[in-house]
């Protein structure tokens, strides 16, 4: 039976900040720059959108934050919690399993849908 | 640097986003864009345009207050469960109602102390000229 594919759509974001906080914990342009860094700059996004999903995956639990001063500026830092250590693991998988559907698509393995 | 987000601020608002994400997304986004500021003056930018490439990085605020929005957990109690948040609150005034005559008093301590003492020294000063009329009255028999 076909699985739905919520996550394909909306848990890219949650994807990407939950894999940057997950080697260490991380304030909001960090994890702007990692993500671009570790992207090659592929996904293109206002940067100030990250706040909401930082937020919501706080308030899901997936997430802690804290507020830490550092050279005189006070900045919130972010970390991954063991729900969130979860949560990434089930949108790897998700992620893993849609691309690998979309690449078996894009290279014809299934054969031509025109043909069938 | 936080009144650049003002307007977005007050979208948030009214837009029934709760009062702490609200101050903390917009702490945070004047935190970002002075990093952004501060990077595109170290990459030889000038001023104005250091405060150009930021803004257009950190993107159009309309983008950022509808992201939030997609958020319903970012939204405030009373906005998310109005008629919910509507019956505690008749509840809440309704139960408070008996505390009000109590907290007057708290509230109006000074005066309600001046007025107890003019009270007293009305009513020792009244007792003193009825006890000494009565002693009158009562004195020739």
């Amino acid at each position: 039976m076909a699985q739905t594919n919520p996550p394909f759509l909306t848990g890219v974001p949650e994807l990407l900040v939950l894999r940057m906080l997950s080697g260490r914990e991380m304030y909001g342009y960090e994890i702007v720059k990692a993500m671009r860094l570790v992207t090659r700059e592929a996904i293109g996004f206002g940067e100030g959108v990250v706040y909401p999903v930082l937020h919501a995956l706080e308030e899901g639990g997936a997430l802690k934050a804290r507020r830490k001063s550092v050279n005189g500026r006070e900045r919130v830092y972010y970390a991954v919690t063991t729900k969130g250590k979860r949560r990434l693991e089930h949108l790897s998988d998700e992620w893993k399993r849609v691309s690998l559907g979309v690449n078996s698509a894009l290279n014809g393995a299934n054969g031509n849908p025109e043909h069938a | 640097m936080p009144d650049k987000f003002e307007s977005l601020r007050l979208e948030l608002l009214r837009s029934g986003v709760s009062p702490v994400y609200v101050e903390r997304t917009i702490f945070e986004l004047a935190d970002h864009y002075a990093d952004l500021e501060s990077a595109a003056l170290s990459a030889g930018l000038g001023a104005d345009e250091a405060a150009r490439a930021a803004s257009a990085a950190i993107g159009n605020e309309r983008a950022i207050a509808a992201a939030i929005l997609a958020h319903p957990e970012l939204l405030s109690f009373s906005t998310r469960h109005p008629r919910v948040a509507q019956c505690l609150h008749s509840a809440a005034t309704i139960g408070s109602l008996p505390g009000l005559p109590l907290m007057f008093c708290i509230e109006h301590r000074p005066e309600l102390a001046r007025w107890g003492a003019a009270v007293s020294v009305a009513a020792t000063l009244m007792g003193s000229v009825l006890a000494m009329l009565n002693w009158l009255i009562v004195l020739p028999f």
